[in-house]
This record gives C-alpha cells, structure tokens and sequence, in this order.
C-alpha cells in the first residue's frame, strides 16, 4: 500500500510538471512572465528552481512531514483547502449514496417482486437512464427545469442565499446547523442538497437495482425460500427476512466501484451546482496547472479509493462467511 | 480477493445474474439496442449524403427555435444544431470505438502475459494495473489529456490508459481461472507449448467476459468522450463534437435546443450500448443460463 | 500644461455623481445605531430576513478572477471591485465622466508644468477603519510597495524617481521623465492607502527588496487595513468574498449595507437565474444575448450600457509558423477580412460596438480614428498581390475563456467562418489560461484572442501594452523584426513621450496619432467594444460603471 502511494504521487507529480504550460503565471501574472528578476524571485520563493529530480525529493521530504505544499492559486497549505472542502464532497457524496442505495435497493426490490409486469419494465428503465446519462447534462437540464422553469428545487450552492454559514463546527453545513439548533437552516441545507445528490446518485440506483432485482430472483427462486413459503410464511416477511438480507451483498459489492464513480462524477455535479467541495478545487487547481493543488487531490482521491476499496472487501468479508473461509 | 485489490470496478464474477433468458423485456430492449445503436452507426457512413445542411456553414437567423426550416434550431453562428447532432455522431463514435478496441487490444496482451507468465512480468503488470485503477478515471483523463494538450487525438490517448488496466485484470483472472483446469493440465503434460495452449485454450474462454466488459463500456466511453469535450480537454472547435456542443449550448439557457439535442444523442447511444452488452451477457455468458 | 486643481469641498463628489439616489438625510452617523427615519424598505421584495430598517445584506453574483486581496499585488477585475470598497485612492474618477478627476482621500493635487512633479494634499479628516489618521507616511508606503513587490500592477509605478512626505499631510511624487498619466494612474484602485502601522506589524515591507522581503500576503486573506467604506471580512476562495460595514468610515457617503458578499456564481444563466429568483442582488456578467429575458420583470432593474472594455485578436508576425504574417499587407488584409457587424451580432447580439485601435471607445485620442471595416474584395486583391491568393494554414491557440460577454470559442469560429472566405485556414485550439501565456510568451502564437480592461483612465498604458515601443508586450510577442527581435516603431516611443509631456489638445493629437500609428501596425485587431447589462434588484440604487474601478461599492444604496 505505501509503494502504491508513492506509485500515485510519483505519477501525478509527472504527469503535472510534463503539462507544456507556465504554473508561474498563476503566481506572478501573465503581465509579470517577461520581467526575469520577477520570475526568478516566484520560482525561489515556489520551489520552482533546481532540477525536477530535485523538486521531486523536496516534494516527498515534505510529504512524510504531512506537507502537501502551499497552493499557487489560494496562497493557503493543499492540507487546509482539501480538509477545508471535504465536508461539501462528503455531505453530497453521503446523500447519493443513501438516495442511490435505499433507491437502488428498494427500486431493485420492487422490481422483482413485479417481474414482467409494467411496473418492473419502468422501473428497469429508469435505473439503467441513469447509467446512460451524461452527469453533467443531466445537471444542467434539471437546473433549468426543476429551478429556473418551474422553481421546484432550489438554486446551485450549499447554502440558501442572504445566509450565513453555521458556526463551522465539522464544515459540514447539515450537522452544523442542527448543532447551531437553527432547523430551519438545517431543512434548507438539506433540501438544497436533493437534486445535486440525486443526479450523483441516479448512476449508482441504477446498477444497484439491477443487481438487487437479479438477486432476489435468484433468492426467490431458491430452495430455502420455497420451503419457507411452503411452511406458510407471509410473502412480506419472507421477502424481508430472507430475500432482503441477501441483497445486501450485491449492495456492498458495488460499493467501492460507486465510490470511484461517485469521486469522479463528483467533478462534474461540482461544477455545474456551484459545490465548493473537492471536485470543483480539483477542476480549478487543473485548469490553473496549480502543482501542489494537483498532486494534492491526486493524493488525496488514491487515498480514498484505497480506502474504499479496503472498507468494501472488509464489510464483504464480515457478509459473506464463504468470503472469510478463503 | 486480496485485502488491498483496488479494484474499482464492477467483478461480473461475483454478481448473480438475471434469470429468464427471453423475457418480453430483454427482447424488446436488444432489438431497440441495435435498432439505435445501427441508426448511428448509418449515420456515421452516410450523414453526408442527406443531411439537410453542411455542419459549419452558417444558415439563416442565429438562436431561431425549433422549425421545418431547423428542426432542432440554429445555435449562436447560425449552424443547424440537427445537422451537427448528426455530424457529431463522427467524432464520437470512431473515437469510442478505437478506445475499446485498443484498450482490449493492449489490456489482453498484457493481461494474457501477466497470468500465464507469472513471476515478475506479472508484479510489473499488476503494479501498473494497481496505480492507474488507483485514479478516478476522470482525473486520470484531465490530466493525461491536459499534459498531452486538447484534441479529439489525445483524448482518445487519455481515454486508452484509462480503460486498458481493467481488460488487463479481467483477462489476468480468467487465464489464472483457466490455467488451473484439467484440459489445460492435460495439454500441458501431453507436452503442448505455451503458446499453443494460450492460443487454443485460454484465449477464448477469455473472449467473452471480454466482449460483454467492451459493448457493456463503449456506452461509458462515449459519455466520457463528451465530459472531456465538455471540460475542454476533447474536441476542438468548430468541430461538432456532442460534449463541445453541450458547453456552448450552456450558456444559451434560454435556447435550450441547443444543448439538448448533442445530450439526447448520447443518452440514445449509451442507452443503446447497456442494452446491448445486457443482451450479449445473457445469450454469451454460459453462466447466466443457468 | 495641467493648471493646479483643487476641488472646493468634498461635498461636491455626492452631488456631482447622478447615481448616488441613497436618501442622503436618512443615513446613520459614524456608529452602530440604526436610523430610526425608514421603516421596512420597499415593499416589492418580500424578503423576510432583511432587517428593517439598517438595509439588509447586499449579494452580488460574480464569477470572480482574485489573485490577490493585496492590494499591492492584486490585479484583476473584481480586485478593482474590492479594492475600491476597501482601500482608498487619493483622487478617484467621475464614473459618468472618465476624464474628470474628483477627490478621494486628497483634497488638492496639482502637477508642475513639464508633468513630472505632483503634489498631493490629504484630507485631515481622513481615517483608517481602526480610527488612525491617514498620513503621507501611509501613501509612501503603500505606493513603494507596489512598486517593489514586482507584481502585474507594478508597472503602474514605473518611472517614479522619489516619494517625499514634506509633513504628515502632503506627498510629492517625482518622475524621471513627464507623466502626464500619473493623475489618471493615482486614482487606479491598485494605488489604495494602506494603514502602513498594522501593515508593517504583519510583515508588510516597502523597501526595494519587498518583494523576496514581505511576508503579509496570506494575512491580507483574511484582513485588511484600509480607509474605505468597507472592510474585509472573509474570503473563501471559489465561494465568496464577504465585506463588512466599515462603521468608521470617514467620508460623506456612509455606506448603506451591513454586509456586502459577493458570492462566486460562474456562468451568466445561473447568475441570471438567481437575479430573477431574488436570491441576489445584482448579477455582474449577465451575457448580451440573455438579457432580453429580464424584460418585463418588474423585480429587476436592468440597464446596458458602453463599456471601456475589449476584445481582440492579435496577429503575432514573428511567432513560429506566422512568417506570412511579417508582410503588413497579409495583416491588414485579414483586419478587412473579418465582417465585424456580423461577429457583433452573433457574439453580444449585436450590443457592442467597433473599436478601431487598442485605445477603447471613448479615452482620449480615440474619437477620430477610423473604424475597420469589412472589405472582402480588397482583403483578396491585398493577398493576391502577396502571392498568397491560394491562401495558408495559421495555428489559433487562444484562452478557452467568456469574458465581457464575448465567448473566445464562438468569436474564434465566427472569425475562422470569416476568414476561409479569403482561404486563410485557422487551426483553432482552445488551451487553459497558464498553457496560453506559456506559449505566446516562448514561441509565440500566429492568431490568438485576448481582452483587456482599463488600469486606469489615461491611454497611455495601451500603448505601454500593445504598442511597437521598447518593453510592450506585445511588441516583443509581435516579434516581426529580423531573428525575432521586437517590433519597433520609433514614431510611437516618440509620440508617447509628446503624450505624456504635454496636456490639453497637443495630448488628444499625439494620443490620436499614436492610435492610427497601431492602426497601421495591424497587429491589434479589436473584434468588438462590448456593453455590459448593469442588472439589480429594482430597489438597489447607485448601480455604475466606472472606469477606473469597474463598480464602486459604497455608490450602491437602497431605495425606499
């Protein structure tokens, strides 16, 4: 895992200084370029000077320190703007997936339990437009109707406008609120995260659906199920005593790939609902070629894939007593 | 699977299927996934023939609505937005198309090399498998994409290290799968080649995960080729590129055909290929029958 | 000559701007106590959350371009914005009225006859927000500092020999050589008045090595020290800048707001949206071809109006693979290849206006030159008589930017439509911002795009930029000479040295001069002249224009 790391930080670190591209604009300004001693100062003061193998062992030096480097573009530590951003990512990553997998399971449910019948042709529908939909198309569409035409939902942004953030407890503007005991504010945070949250969740309903109708089928038409409504026990408690339980495992499976999904979808929901969060830096920190922000969120996404991926095989270990005979 | 796998994507191993091989539905969605995706894919070899306007020429009034004149409108330069829909469909397409093959193409060697191999061919591999799925693949692309500089070209670069780690992995899986195998044994005792034993046996048990994973990603690849256009990393103008289309039909809010047609397209080709790959799981996959 | 100006009292600055409509007998004293005399604001915006009687908050949607709160390394459009709210100049410009200079922070100000010595006199009754008395010893400071921390507002110092402070009210600036744009330059927001005790308390230095010395960057983040109407209260980068009620502020004009946040929204539909929805106050770059959807809606105030700002393309003839370009006849034939009124049309729905050389529309020297026209028969006898009737490839990288309403990548494409008529090809590639700069700046660029607002209200800093004289940029971008050496046109550095020493008609000339000497470079070619829709909410008033500073803040009231 730490060769992996340094494999991530390696790359990123390549990758951002091969980008045919001035990062000393952002610093010093496009005016400035022509003004030697002005760059040269820039480059001193940025770590910019020496040799790239150079600039490489300083980079990793400081990250063994915990050092990300200071951004070019937000003057502040890459620690402080990622931990800053973190809780709008997260907030909005949490509710896609409760909406995509209370969705996903429920949808996934419904669907089998109506098999072959219009309802499960709709319902199959639906989960797989949103696999097939351009997240950032589906965004723009729903803003324009769902608030620009018929005001349903509101507006881009965490925060209602003409409001002030509460008092920053965790960044996190549901949890804050409530801590703050102002509910109205709480109810507005959160009604202004359904339709971001929705368009990043639909992708995940979608599969998890599919995965969660195909195997309650199998589970239906399985052995002990059959026995169990020979013994005569209600259809709704055999699905959910037996049918439900089982669909968990589909559930956790695709878990950490949503997570990936979502870290990526995330970039784009970011952008078009104005979502301060680590999507929208990352975006930024791109399109300003700002290095340390770059390799930051590079770090930072390895990282939490990694950790996906690591929670994921744990919980299926936990679920899946086969899995933990292996 | 090891603790650490960083596996990002969707192991169709471990997932049940669905059961019913030709239920109404499945039939139903497979015939109107090839009826789609062959309306394209006729789009793409004959647009040039029937369209009603040529896709950079400028026509009549700017930002006009919907009429018989336009049937999806004119955009800002007064451009048919319905003739470059169609246009469009030979920018992504191609494109999505060589990004799957290449991926397989490269993924399937290396992977085949990997499993049968072993040792360190296989470390090497699979370490480099481990790093490139250890990116989102959107940050991956944007950056690939920004250090190579924007393109249709480069995107597709981008877009092929992207994609190649994950037929790498499942190709590495199923050749260990099937090494392992009585007939394999046997036709190694019997004192076959490697090669031959690649070539005859492994090779096409591998295939068809393979064919499934691809139709399955063409509709991922194709929507991932318009969010780098979209970014700015794709398609470069005037070119009517789906993605570069939807940027600029953004800012015209209040023209909303502009954007809408190039997002229908993709939905309709990305829809068409989940269908697809649906439909080739369950009629390819010995699995599924049960 | 410049005749000594003194402005008779500072009363005359709320009377001379016809936009200050805020009820000047309503407003409070210096304090926190609210005037009692207005009850609930208009009655049109039901917003139950503004306060009654203090105004409420006041939100402005803005896709911000901030690379510095410093005001001595800013610079930017929206630093001109915060600038302006938070520091002060010692004389500012009449936003109805570029050429007319009003006072700030200075009571008087002359300039000696040769334009090389300027004496400033400031206000004794000025203060900082922490109550300290603004001194000479504070505009020393804050204009060595910029001047020394070599950041892209710098330049606007270039020249200055010695800063005195005879007492602690009065400053005199000497130039090496005339400077007839100091005037101008003075009232540009980069040269605000910091509070030079706390500045240097938090690292600041002024010195000729601030700039490896000073260390107060990352602290003007997140405070400021200044003497204007407001004070910052928070930036949070992507998100918003809010500003606070300075309620110390000296001046006439007590700002009205509590609070000023302008929150980042980035595209002209979301800004548009939030207008109409009421969840801002102003929206700042509603784009031409939208605003028609504002009519009719009686909660919203909209009004377009000219604007100083531009964009063009640049024909670079010493860039690699622009050899074509080095004959000035191939230039001048694609500036009369390119239907303007059409690409007015299609890029700002036809508000705009042409611009005939890098002087904008309405700065001195601009009023006589003749705007470009399309004249596609001569474009192709030019190119013809060049040899090059068959036409060339030329590479297009420009920034994928939208500024002043004008999207780079539609201008791009209609000017790639226009010119394949003369079979000039553009290869048009859309880069980031840093990628442009790196490439214009090394190899250089064959046609590219670009914009530019005003620094300040004197012309010579076009032709400090754009000009054919030594340390343009794009003299040096333009590369045309032999071996890639600068463009150089001896006229030009001659007439702006007229310009800058000399005052009155002789300076309109030489300005004028200087204008169609770029004409005839062909190597800036201005594409449109935008307007820009000043959009609020109708009970906002006060909303402007201005040249020096983009939109002063503590203009904006409330009715009602």
């Amino acid at each position: 895992m730490p060769l992996l790391l340094l494999g991530i930080v390696t790359i990123a670190f390549c990758i951002s200084r091969l980008i045919p591209a001035n990062p000393l604009v952002a610093i010093v300004g496009e005016r400035s370029l022509n003004n030697a001693k002005v760059v040269a100062a820039a480059k001193t003061r940025w770590g910019l000077n020496g040799s790239l193998p150079e600039q490489y062992l300083v980079y990793i030096k400081n990250l063994l320190k915990g050092d990300l480097g200071t951004s070019f573009r937000t003057r502040q530590p890459v620690t402080h703007d990622l931990l800053h951003r973190l809780p709008a990512t997260l907030e909005l990553a949490a509710g896609a997936l409760l909406i995509g997998g209370v969705g996903g399971v429920a949808l996934g449910a419904y669907a089998a339990s109506k098999k072959d019948q219009p309802a499960d042709h709709i319902s199959r529908g639906f989960s797989l437009l949103g696999s097939s939909l351009p997240v950032f198309w589906i965004g723009l569409v729903f803003l324009f109707v769902l608030y620009a035409r018929l005001g349903w939902f509101p507006g881009p942004g965490r925060l209602p406008p003409r409001t002030k953030p509460p008092d920053d407890v965790t960044g996190f503007y549901t949890i804050d609120s409530l801590l703050d005991g102002n509910f109205t504010l709480f109810r507005q945070c959160l009604w202004r995260l359904v339709m971001p949250c929705f368009v990043l969740g639909w992708a995940y309903m979608g599969q998890l659906s599919r995965l969660v109708r195909a195997a309650m089928l199998d589970e239906i038409n399985s052995d002990y199920v059959r026995t169990a409504r020979a013994k005569g026990l209600a259809e709704r408690l055999v699905i959910r005593r037996h049918v439900l339980r089982n669909a968990w495992l589909p559930t956790l499976t695709i878990l950490g790939f949503s997570f990936a999904q979502l870290l990526t979808a995330s970039v784009l929901t970011e952008t078009i609902f104005q979502w301060n969060g680590i999507g929208s830096y990352a975006v930024q920190a791109a399109n300003t070629l700002d290095f340390p922000a770059v390799n930051g969120v590079s770090l930072f996404a390895g990282l939490a894939f990694l950790l996906a991926n690591l929670t994921t095989d744990v919980l299926y270990a936990v679920a899946d007593p086969k899995i933990r005979l292996a | 699977m090891s603790l650490l796998s960083t596996e990002p994507r969707l192991n169709l191993d471990v997932l049940p299927r669905s059961s019913g091989t030709a239920s109404p539905w499945k039939r139903a969605t497979v015939i109107g996934g090839l009826i789609v995706a062959g309306f394209w894919f006729v789009v793409v070899f004959t647009v040039q023939w029937w369209a009603p306007y040529a896709p950079l020429e400028a026509v009549g009034k700017r930002l006009q609505g919907p009429s018989w004149h336009h049937l999806l409108g004119t955009d800002a330069l007064s451009r048919d937005v319905f003739t470059r829909t169609l246009y469009g469909a030979r920018q992504t397409l191609p494109v999505s198309l060589a990004v799957i093959l290449s991926a397989v193409t490269i993924g399937t060697t290396l992977g085949a090399a990997a499993g049968f191999i072993g040792g360190r061919v296989d470390s090497v591999v699979m370490r480099l498998v481990d790093i490139t799925l250890a990116f989102p693949p959107i940050f991956l692309a944007m950056a690939v994409a920004a250090a190579l500089g924007s393109g249709l070209r480069n995107a597709f670069f981008a877009m092929v290290i992207v994609w190649w780690p994950i037929y790498a992995r499942l190709i590495r899986g199923q050749v260990q799968a099937v090494k392992h195998r009585d007939h394999i044994q046997a036709a190694v005792s019997i004192g076959a080649t490697r090669w031959r034993i690649l070539r005859k046996h492994v090779l096409p048990m591998s295939f068809t995960p393979a064919l499934i994973n691809a139709t399955l990603d063409l509709g991922q690849v194709v929507i991932l080729t318009a969010t780098l256009s979209f970014l700015g990393l794709g398609a470069k103008p005037p070119s009517p590129e789906w993605g570069a289309m939807i940027t600029e039909g953004a800012q015209f809010f209040y023209q909303w055909w502009i954007a809408v047609a190039p997002g229908v397209a993709i939905l309709t080709v990305a829809m068409a290929f989940n269908f697809l790959g649906d439909g080739l799981r369950d009629a390819l996959d010995v699995r599924a029958k049960r | 000559m410049v005749a000594a100006l003194a402005a008779a009292s500072c009363g005359s600055d709320s009377k001379s701007s016809s936009t200050s409509a805020a009820p000047a007998g309503t407003e409070a004293p210096a304090g926190t106590a609210a005037p009692g005399a207005t009850e609930a604001p208009a009655a049109t915006t039901g917003d139950t959350s503004a306060p009654a009687a203090e105004g409420r908050p006041l939100i402005i949607a803005r896709d911000m371009d901030i690379n510095s709160l410093d005001v001595s390394r800013s610079y930017c459009d929206t630093c001109q914005i915060f600038n302006t709210a938070v520091y002060e100049t010692l004389i500012t410009v009449d936003p109805t009225d570029p050429n007319k200079i009003l006072p700030r922070l200075a009571t008087s100000w002359e300039a000696n006859a040769d334009n090389t010595v300027f004496t400033f006199k400031l206000d004794p009754a000025a203060t900082f927000d922490d109550g300290s008395p603004v001194e000479a010893k504070d505009v020393k400071f804050s204009w060595e500092r910029l001047a020394n921390v070599k950041g892209s507002a710098s330049y606007l110092m270039s020249g200055l020999k010695s800063l005195e402070t005879p007492d602690s009210g009065t400053v005199v600036a000497t130039f090496e050589a005339p400077n007839s744009a100091f005037l101008p330059i003075a009232a540009a927001s980069y040269l605000g008045i910091i509070n030079s005790d706390v500045a240097t308390t938090q690292g600041a230095t002024a010195g000729s090595d601030a700039d490896t010395t000073d260390k107060a960057e990352e602290w003007f983040l997140a405070h400021s020290a200044g003497s204007g109407p407001y004070k910052l209260e928070s930036y949070t980068q992507g998100e918003s800048l809010v500003l606070a009620r300075n309620d110390n502020y000296w001046g006439h004009n007590k700002p009205v707001f509590p609070q000023v946040t302008i929150s980042e929204v980035k595209d002209s539909s979301s800004q548009l949206q939030q207008l109409q929805a009421g969840d801002v106050d102003i929206a700042m770059q509603i784009s031409l071809d939208s605003v028609g959807q504002l009519d009719g809606d009686s909660k919203v105030t909209t009004k377009v109006v000219d604007s100083y700002n531009y964009v063009y393309i640049a024909l670079s003839p010493g860039a690699e693979g622009a050899e074509k370009l080095k004959d000035v006849n191939v230039r001048k034939a694609i500036v009369e290849a390119i239907d303007y009124d059409s690409a007015i049309e299609s890029l700002v729905a036809g508000k705009g206006k042409k611009q005939a050389s890098p002087i904008p529309n309405g700065f001195i020297g601009s009023a006589d030159l003749t705007l470009p026209s399309y004249n596609l028969d001569d474009a192709k006898k030019k190119l013809s008589d060049a040899g090059l009737a068959d036409g060339f490839d030329l590479d297009a990288t420009y920034p994928d930017a939208n500024v002043y309403g004008v999207d780079f990548n539609l201008m791009m494409q209609k000017i790639q439509q226009d010119l394949v008529k003369v079979n000039i090809n553009l290869k048009l590639t859309p880069v980031q911002f840093p990628e442009w700069a790196d490439r214009i700046n090394a190899k250089g660029i064959p046609v590219t795009a670009v914009y530019f607002a005003p620094d300040h209200t004197d012309p010579s800093q076009y032709i400090q930029y754009f000009g054919e004289i030594p340390g343009s940029s794009w003299a040096g971008r333009g590369g045309g000479g032999d071996a890639g050496t600068p463009l150089d046109n001896p006229k030009e550095s001659e007439l702006l040295a007229t310009a800058l020493a000399s005052s009155g008609d002789a300076r309109t000339q030489a300005y004028t001069d200087l204008g169609n000497q770029m004409i005839e470079d062909a190597v800036i070619v201005p594409i449109v002249n935008p307007q820009l829709v000043l959009a609020t909410a109708s009970d906002i008033t006060g909303m402007h224009y201005s040249a020096c500073c983009n939109l002063d803040l503590g203009l904006l009231g409330l009715a009602g």
